[in-house]
């Protein structure tokens, strides 16, 4: 009875899948440092079109699914694109060119082009996060972290247990939920609900720290974090296909910023 | 790390352990000797001090947690108290009761080799330990499987391989089967079975379920309710004085020990009443990855009358706490129809049915009530006290004349907080009780306003036997009052202490009778995990003649 939707994993072998984590995380921040140093909405609209390039092409995810759970934040960003295209400070300059008027609101070209800026700079960070994090289990992104970045085995393998027991607390949740109904507590009006949310949330603190002192205990029965070196059952190598997508993301990068608009 | 373990010898001379912040000590004054590739079945009461035990051997005791440590264990020729955790830990592995709660990793194969990593193994030989150990627990060929997809017996079998991957000298098993249904422990007892017979690893096993266990011990410690040792012996000459003290102590005793009568009675309820509950053919589908449904409930019927107790049966994902959910009216079926009696309101006996899903808010409590097999995430309120009245004071009717306290009248919280044994416990933090006293208020809260039907999972879980024979006297008084009990469990124990026996399998009702007939003839195969631990036919008491109750 998980509450929790499947997380988007490949479907078929792709070119990204057999790219190290690391590899794809200096790639993917390549664009995102583009993207948000520059003005010009003409950037990351490019970039958003290499983004989908590369979604479609190389990530070997299930291309269908991806809008159905991009939706919370694409919902997201056509607000903040259209608050940022009303509210700006250039609506108010005379000297420019009215586009579109409505009563009192009035747009101009300038206006509309930087909400575009703001907007598709959400964009690209969403795509290029799903081209990191989609192409590989959480489990090789915490191999990468640790054996090719050095991040500590205590956060990285800690975080990937706490990840892999998280449905299960969506399930106490639930029957907390349920406990809660048929003992015939329904919170009554705004305060009610603050309370009623506050002691379930309560609840489930206790039942998650006694989950989490158990599996600490497991862990350490099992010599984690013990002070002998750690060595690793999957060993990730840098490899050519690391180098090229590294290269051809700084390259796509730099293009995006130096065409001419 | 290339040459086989060797099993060794444990030894302990006046073991003793306080847990920093207790004053009562959880073991005290221990002394005996195992040899090497031997098998010593540990049996106790709850709160006994058994998973303390386990622990020491492991070295988490003392080296983890911190506590008060008295005499000597020693492991082989370590010393427990003065070999760093890492050096027992490469010796000894230790094999937890939560399936859910020890798997660290996404991938079979990685999960295996996460101790050997811990311990800096070199990867070639990581390659040839992994899918040894996986095959040594029947596991082979899952090296690629995700973890979450295994059932309770696969993971607990897995959390094997994790420490035979090391090659343990000393393995301990701390109730390796108390979360899993009658396949998995099946399953899980058989492949320790297995291991023992072949007398590499020396084996500390602590489990409630007794029949299976026994035949697998070499020796016996039994330790009292207080954390001293009742007695140590080899398992065939554990004296009836020994068995006396262990029977007294409130643990679960083998019934070839067994003197006292047996805690687990037929039920006493009059099931000759009204039906209070019907369901036809209902029907629950769960969406699952992508467009696809998983049914959940396929066409399930089910009657059951006032002051019936009906147990509810079936391996994991059979669909018991689907069922359960749906007959509370937390979960629409997605075809089908469950009803309940509405309640007899202002003197008038009413003769109406409704769906649970539409009870409001103010009634809910006096129609239908849920126990989950973990009573924490029930809890409601500050105190023991508050949990008792808290139903009752969220509801907007006046109080049904059933209630269950003292004298005449209306019963008083106090009165239920005494009747469940509760009064000195009464302005106590819920979630500060023990195990034992956390089942006994989660009734209690539900014994102000009995609801007409009582759902329970797994009741009696992790319960010894004084604890079952607590909690299944208090189900008996509420049955009395005529309130219709359905109790999920994979208890086999429990069955004679029901009026029916409702047996699911994959969605479907396979069995609907006696638990007698159901005992005799399990439809399920292998049919050998529920009758391995029931009671045996005459033991239990006289069964109910268990009338049909359509």
């Amino acid at each position: 009875m998980s509450l929790l939707p499947a997380p988007l994993a490949p479907v078929r072998p792709a070119f990204l899948t057999k790219v190290t984590p690391a590899a794809r995380l200096v790639a993917g921040f390549t664009w995102i440092i583009a993207a948000v140093v520059t003005l010009d909405p003409a950037v990351p609209a490019r970039l958003t079109i290499a983004a989908i390039v590369a979604l479609v092409l190389w990530s070997g995810l299930p291309l269908g699914r991806i809008p159905g759970r991009m939706a919370p934040l694409g919902f997201a960003i056509l607000s903040l694109t259209a608050f940022s295209i009303l509210l700006s400070g250039s609506n108010t300059d005379r000297s420019l060119a009215t586009v579109l008027e409505l009563g009192p609101v009035r747009v101009t070209g300038p206006a509309i082009a930087a909400g575009l800026a703001i907007g598709l700079r959400v964009v690209v960070i969403g795509l290029t996060t799903l081209l990191v994090v989609g192409p590989s289990d959480p489990t090789r992104l915490a191999d990468s972290l640790v054996q090719q970045w050095h991040v500590p085995d205590r956060f990285a393998y800690g975080s990937l247990a706490a990840l892999r027991v998280a449905p299960f607390m969506a399930g106490d949740w639930a029957v907390v939920g349920a406990a809660r109904r048929l003992r015939g507590l329904q919170p009554r009006g705004p305060i009610g609900r603050i309370h009623d949310a506050g002691d379930r949330i309560l609840v489930m603190l206790v039942s998650a720290i006694r989950r989490a002192e158990r599996l600490a205990l497991a862990m350490d029965a099992r010599g984690f974090d013990s002070g002998i070196r750690r060595t690793h059952f999957r060993e990730l190598r840098v490899g050519w296909r690391d180098w090229l997508t590294v290269a051809f993301a700084l390259a796509v990068a730099v293009a995006a910023i130096a065409l001419p608009s | 790390m290339t040459d086989r373990p060797r099993p060794v010898a444990i030894e302990a001379e006046g073991l003793g352990w306080t847990y920093a912040g207790r004053s009562r000590p959880a073991l005290q004054g221990l002394v005996f000797r195992v040899e090497p590739g031997r098998v010593l079945l540990v049996l106790g009461p709850s709160g006994s001090g058994k998973s303390t035990l386990a622990r020491a051997l492991a070295g988490l005791v003392p080296h983890t947690l911190p506590g008060r440590w008295g005499g000597s264990l020693r492991v082989g020729e370590m010393d427990v108290a003065t070999t760093p955790a890492r050096f027992l830990g490469e010796r000894v592995g230790l094999v937890f009761q939560d399936p859910d709660s020890q798997l660290v990793m996404a991938r079979v194969e990685d999960e295996v080799a996460f101790g050997l990593e811990n311990r800096g193994w070199p990867r070639s030989s990581m390659t040839v330990r992994v899918p040894d150990a996986l095959a040594q627990v029947g596991l082979a060929g899952f090296e690629r499987r995700d973890t979450a997809t295994l059932s309770g017996g696969e993971k607990q079998r897995l959390a094997t391989a994790d420490v035979l991957a090391a090659g343990p000298s000393l393995l301990v098993f701390d109730e390796p089967t108390a979360n899993l249904d009658p396949p998995g422990m099946h399953a899980t007892l058989a492949r320790l079975a297995e291991l023992a017979q072949r007398r590499e690893h020396t084996i500390v096993l602590i489990e409630h379920r007794l029949e299976a266990a026994l035949p697998l011990a070499d020796d016996i410690l039994m330790i009292g309710e207080d954390g001293r040792q009742l007695a140590f012996a080899p398992a065939g000459s554990v004296g009836p004085e020994a068995a006396d003290l262990l029977e007294r102590s409130g643990a679960w005793v083998p019934q070839a020990w067994r003197r006292e009568r047996d805690p687990i009675q037929a039920p006493p309820g009059d099931h000759s009443g009204a039906q209070v509950l019907r369901a036809s053919e209902v029907r629950l589908d769960y969406p699952t990855d992508g467009a696809g449904t998983r049914r959940a409930l396929d066409g399930v019927s089910l009657h059951v009358r006032a002051g019936e107790r009906v147990a509810l049966v079936g391996p994991n994902g059979a669909g018991k706490s689907s069922l359960l959910f749906a007959l509370a009216g937390l979960r629409r079926p997605d075809a089908g129809t469950i009803r309940l009696r509405t309640l007899p309101r202002g003197g008038v006996a009413a003769q109406q049915w409704r769906d649970p899903a539409r009870v409001p808010a103010g009634e809910v409590a006096d129609q239908v009530g849920i126990v989950f097999q973990d009573p924490e995430l029930g809890f409601v309120a500050r105190t023991a006290r508050g949990e008792v009245q808290a139903s009752d004071a969220a509801a907007r009717r006046p109080r049904p004349q059933r209630g269950h306290g003292e004298g005449p009248g209306l019963p008083s919280s106090e009165g239920v907080l005494a009747r469940f044994g509760l009064v000195n416990l009464a302005s106590e933090d819920p979630f500060r009780l023990s195990q034992g006293e956390q089942r006994r208020l989660s009734l209690a809260a539900l014994a102000l306003r009995p609801p007409a039907l009582l759902l329970l999972d797994e009741p009696t879980f992790g319960l010894d036997r004084r604890g079952t024979g607590a909690v299944l006297s208090l189900l008996d008084e509420l049955l009395a009052t005529g309130q219709a009990q359905i109790l999920a469990t994979h208890d086999p124990r429990l069955l004679p202490a029901c009026d029916r026996v409702v047996a699911l399998d994959q969605g479907r009702k396979v069995f609907d009778g006696t638990p007698g007939t159901f005992l005799a003839a399990p439809p399920y195969s292998p049919a050998e995990p529920w009758r391995g631990d029931s009671a045996q036919p005459g033991r239990a008491g006289v069964r109910s003649t268990g009338r049909s109750s359509r």
